[in-house]
């Protein structure tokens, strides 16, 4: 695997919700390459953008949404590749949970709570026109929920509200193996579960890639599950990727002034509560955006030219990427 | 389980016959307690208009009623609760020797049938219109389904009545006659054909039947589109909706078993619960069609102070009420699995 090797590729997208107050840029020219096998961590304060952006993966926005310009490039693991911005809904159904499963935030309801879990499984499979007998996705099914250390039978033929919250969860993880995608996205999957039952989940889900070998991008506050399951963290702020760094490098030495308050306000154990870090100023008004970079006015490096020229995401060495004008492009 | 759903079964019933014993109490009791006792006022009637002695009368009207008028309230109770049980209710007022039972059973099946009809009628095209202005929310027609929704919601049924009496019956159009002559919008059949399963009596029943179900069914759309609407539109914004399309799921699939299977949840018990009301909806409509369904007779019944006919009325429209209830309760159980097995939520 090479590392120019990928199979997703979000080239300068924007994205505007249609609001009264007028166009929303939720998300403001973002450029994220997601690789193999890798796992990629987006972080960013609420509303930056980050579940447009992994909506948008899916063509699954809200009806206000518009697609304004970029491009969403989907490289299956057979065939060729598929231009997701300009794709029908009829080609997006089909490439939908097959190939690129996206796990909605909060989805603690996730099953029709009028049917058994089996039917939910087979409804996925017909959908697809799996090539199986119902028995054969039965068999299916109840492995990947052993996988996942549910009991299959039990789960298979409960309804939703007999299961747990964690059961659940695990239940959706083992449904989303149903297809074997190339690539999982989860929008901050564990919020509702308690801190344990999170963490379990999340490294289930980290082993679980490694043995069937898929993507996974998973959109997180807690910054203490980035650093034990993403092979890279990107940073996002007012809808735009500001940085991109692989994990163990982030966060020894984050590039960008953003990152660094971000790390800052991870609580430490031994802080007393009146000294917890927050970053100075507000988000920004995503209506009317301000020239220059956007972040310009919480930082405390901005100068000049921060005020007139957007910076651009570029290579500030290593894998690295960065939008901020303290970095000189290091051209490899 | 075999044993809960026993007791669960036997509670069921024991609150219908508790539900029924109170009303049919107490419309005893209201009926005696009336400033003017029935009664005594045919007993009066008796006095005046045929110079009867007030015992002769009262011991014709005793052997009329089937009532020992001699005996303590508290005897007449249980006489009147012992022959309830057994579904003799006596004999009518109005038309004295003629059972109360016979009159239901000739009055019930027409007020079945138009009632009924509307119902059905209005419910099935109700739920269709109300799930696609839920789904085709950004259209053109959504304003106008939705509008004319609410409107008819708010038209008392009355209103519509006339509405459509002056419209099919009254106006004339372009120098013709009306659309359906006048004389079909009274009754429940015509005069000349025989009852039976002829055509001419189909074609009559159907002729006169007509505008008082459209009566119902408007008067009852406006409320199932509404209904259906609402349900369906917290449906399509639900988790499992939005995860059903990221499974890939077919739009028709998802409207079908994922979103119209739940919409439909609430809207089914409130068409169960409207069953019982068939029977007592449809006094004022009866009363402007002349149509000679259970509503008019109660209606006469009423002014007429035919009191054993009145209670055997009430006590039908009172069981049929209950029972529907008691039908939805079970019909919710079987729809939505959380009520079938307790709503609550087991962790493990
Ligand atoms: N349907 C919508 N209509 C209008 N504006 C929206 C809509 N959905 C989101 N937005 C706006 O778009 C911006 C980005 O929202 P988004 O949900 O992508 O943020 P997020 O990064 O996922 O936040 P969070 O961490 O709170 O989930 C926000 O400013 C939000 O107010
Ligand atoms: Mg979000």
């Amino acid at each position: 695997m090479s590392p120019d090797d990928w199979i997703l590729d979000i080239q300068n997208l924007f994205i505007d919700y249609r609001t009264k107050r007028g166009n929303l840029h939720a998300v403001h020219d973002a450029s994220l390459r997601i690789r193999p096998g890798e796992s990629v961590a987006v972080i960013g304060e609420s509303g930056c953008g980050k579940t447009t952006l992994a909506a948008s993966i899916v063509k699954m926005l809200p009806l206000n949404a518009d697609i304004r310009s970029g491009s969403i490039t989907y490289k299956p693991r057979k065939g060729k590749s598929v231009s997701i911005h300009s794709s029908s809904e009829q080609t997006m159904r089909t490439l939908r949970w097959s190939e690129i499963v996206m796990m909605f935030q909060a989805s603690q309801s996730s099953f029709n709570p009028v049917t058994k879990i089996y039917t939910q499984f087979l409804d996925t499979a017909r959908a697809h026109r799996m090539k199986l007998t119902s028995q054969q996705v039965l068999k299916r099914s109840r492995e990947l929920l052993e996988l996942v250390y549910l009991n299959g039978d039990a789960v298979l033929n409960s309804y939703p509200h007999e299961l747990s919250g964690g059961m659940k969860q695990r239940t959706l993880i083992a449904l989303s193996l149903l297809l074997d995608p190339q690539l999982i996205i989860l929008d901050e999957p564990t919020t509702a579960l308690d801190l344990i039952t999170q963490k379990r989940i999340l490294l289930l889900l980290n082993s679980l890639r490694k043995s069937h070998n898929f993507s996974m991008i998973f959109i997180t506050h807690d910054l203490g599950i980035v650093t034990q399951l993403a092979d890279r963290v990107v940073t996002m702020y007012a809808g735009a990727v500001v940085e991109d760094s692989p994990s163990s490098e982030f966060f020894a030495d984050p590039k960008h002034p953003y990152s660094v308050g971000l790390l800052r306000a991870i609580p430490k154990l031994n802080a007393a509560f009146e000294h917890l870090y927050s970053i100075p100023g507000s988000t920004p008004d995503l209506v009317r955006r301000i020239d220059g970079c956007l972040f310009s006015p919480r930082c405390e490096h901005s100068h000049d030219r921060c005020l007139r020229e957007v910076p651009q995401l570029r290579s500030v060495g290593g894998h690295r990427l960065a939008a901020c004008h303290l970095y000189e492009e290091v051209t490899v | 389980m075999q044993k809960d759903m026993l007791v669960f079964a036997a509670k069921k019933l024991m609150k219908v016959v508790f539900t029924v014993w109170v009303v049919t109490t107490l419309i005893f009791f209201l009926i005696r307690l009336m400033p003017s006792n029935p009664i005594e006022r045919y007993i009066q009637n008796l006095v005046v208009q045929y110079g009867m002695t007030y015992e002769e009368a009262s011991s014709r009207a005793s052997s009329l009623f089937a009532l020992d008028l001699e005996a303590s309230l508290f005897v007449q109770y249980i006489d009147y609760l012992s022959s309830a049980v057994r579904l003799d209710f006596g004999t009518s007022f109005l038309s004295p020797g003629v059972q109360v039972t016979q009159i239901i059973a000739a009055r019930l099946p027409w007020t079945l049938f138009t009632v009924g009809m509307g119902l059905v009628l209005s419910f099935i095209i109700g739920i269709v219109l109300g799930a696609l202005a839920a789904y085709r929310r950004e259209s053109w027609y959504e304003p106008l389904i939705s509008g004319t929704s609410s409107f008819l919601s708010a038209v008392p049924d009355f209103l519509i009545a006339i509405f459509l009496i002056l419209l099919f019956g009254v106006f004339t159009w372009g120098g013709r006659g009306s659309i359906i002559p006048i004389f079909q919008l009274r009754g429940t059949y015509g005069p000349g054909v025989t009852p039976g399963w002829n055509a001419p009596f189909i074609r009559s029943v159907i002729g006169h039947g007509f505008v008082p179900i459209l009566t119902y069914f408007f008067s009852q759309i406006g409320i199932w589109v509404l209904l259906m609407k609402g349900s369906t539109s917290g449906c399509l914004n639900s988790d499992y909706a939005q995860i059903a399309r990221a499974r890939g799921l077919r739009p028709a699939k998802i409207l079908k078993s994922y979103i119209g299977r739940n919409a439909m949840l609430p809207i089914a018990t409130e068409f169960a619960m409207r069953l019982g009301f068939i029977i007592g909806g449809s006094l004022i409509i009866e009363q402007l069609f002349v149509y000679q369904g259970l509503g008019l007779e109660l209606l006469n019944a009423t002014s007429n102070r035919d009191y054993p006919l009145m209670q055997a009325i009430f006590l039908v429209m009172t069981i049929a009420i209950v029972l529907s209830n008691l039908f939805a309760e079970l019909l919710y159980g079987v729809l939505d699995p959380r009520i079938r097995h307790g709503g609550g939520k087991q962790d493990g």
